[in-house]
């Protein structure tokens, strides 16, 4: 044995054949793939920046932003003839990177997880600088008003909604609680460094 | 150290660089779609949170098209971006740190006795030789040492660089996690031995 790996023994408390073990057993663990909608979305933000090329022949970022506007208008113009008054009770299950092929009860709880585990990453961040764009400012208060627009029809006890209208309501919720964490995350960086 | 990450097995012809490189979407899809899976892999291995390496990829991969124009291929195209993936889940990382008014270095310091019981010295053999959730009951800075070191194949002074902290830094972090992860090493030889034990006795 050599001094080098005599010497790596004692920084490490492995032997050599136990870090070797360690370090094939870490290689050979499973790698996981992103969800197909992670494509999707650095397309257009890839396209909204100019980084890309807009494709003539598939165009479905304009049918993405009309369900989504469609989702917004439903969340603060329709909502009050739709609710349900069934209690919010927060599963405790891990969000799950894959939904298909699930119930809408169970597509509706990730969801539900999904929004809880960003309001806690919201939670991590620092506070608002004091100092910031008004643009940006004015973004964020956007956000944070269409949010808490959605969370006042999800929590209208007087109101009855379907599974499914429940579904977009949470989505909804999901997509702009990650578009005010992204946010939120680029102007801690801007102030932390 | 030889280059261990599944990034270097991956092959981009330069005709679909070249072409990345002028916008064309096509090929960066391509890219995307060779290197999605380790990029989210490293991300999630950093953060554990799939929705956070979820933006985390889709950073790395919006900084590639900004960027590719510049990659003159010195190194190969997946060294690059596990570069670029590795920094980006490392400021991600930094900043949720530095939002908890912590330092780098005191990582460690929460990570109580309390949490040893759930980190594969476990009482229960199976839990125990889980090598994926002992890696993830690190804490986050062991963690990611143990896997750029380990896995990714970077040299401590490289670790050191991408943390902004001194070599030994980097030593020493590894040499904890080891601490850590040795009771699951053992147990899973002992496995072994028990059944070689019982393939001779048959």
């Amino acid at each position: 044995m050599t001094s080098d790996k005599k010497e790596d023994e004692m920084i490490y408390g492995l032997t050599m054949d136990e870090r070797e073990a360690l370090q094939q057993g870490l290689q050979q663990l499973p790698e996981t793939s992103p969800p197909r909608v992670v494509w999707d979305r650095i397309r257009a933000q890839a396209e909204a920046e100019g980084l890309i090329k807009r494709s003539l022949a598939r165009r479905p970022s304009t049918w993405y932003t009309v369900g989504l506007a469609a989702a917004v208008a439903l969340a603060v113009f329709v909502a009050p003839g739709l609710m349900n008054p069934s209690e919010q009770v927060f599963p405790t299950v891990p969000p799950v990177a894959a939904v298909a092929e699930k119930t809408p009860q169970e597509k509706l709880r990730a969801l539900q997880v999904e929004s809880r585990q960003i309001e806690s990453d919201l939670r991590s961040l620092p506070d608002d600088p004091r100092v910031m764009r008004a643009s940006t400012a004015a973004t964020i208060h956007e956000l944070e008003e269409r949010i808490a627009a959605i969370d006042y029809q999800l929590n209208d006890p007087g109101a009855q909604l379907s599974p499914d209208n429940e579904e977009i309501f949470w989505r909804e919720r999901v997509r702009l609680m990650k578009t005010l964490f992204r946010l939120r995350y680029a102007q801690a960086q801007r102030t932390a460094f | 150290m030889p280059d261990m990450s599944k990034f270097a097995d991956i092959k981009i012809d330069q005709a679909i660089v070249k072409r990345a490189a002028r916008g064309d979407a096509k090929a960066h899809e391509i890219i995307y779609r060779a290197f999605a899976t380790p990029v989210y892999s490293i991300c999630l291995r950093f953060t554990r949170v799939p929705a956070q390496a979820e933006d985390l990829v889709q950073e790395t991969f919006i900084e590639i098209m900004r960027s590719i124009a510049k990659f003159r291929g010195e190194a190969a195209l997946g060294s690059w971006i596990r570069r670029i993936a590795v920094t980006k889940s490392l400021m991600y990382l930094r900043s949720a740190w530095t939002a908890r008014g912590q330092s780098l270095a005191d990582d460690w310091d929460e990570f109580t006795a309390g949490d040893a019981a759930t980190l594969g010295v476990s009482a229960h053999p199976d839990d125990a030789l889980d090598l994926d959730s002992a890696l993830a009951n690190l804490p986050s800075v062991s963690r990611t040492v143990v896997w750029l070191h380990d896995v990714e194949g970077f040299t401590h002074k490289e670790i050191a660089k991408f943390m902004g902290k001194s070599e030994s830094f980097s030593k020493s972090q590894l040499s904890r996690a080891y601490q850590r992860l040795r009771p699951m090493l053992q147990q899973a030889n002992e496995h072994t031995a028990a059944d070689a034990e019982f393939i001779r006795s048959c």
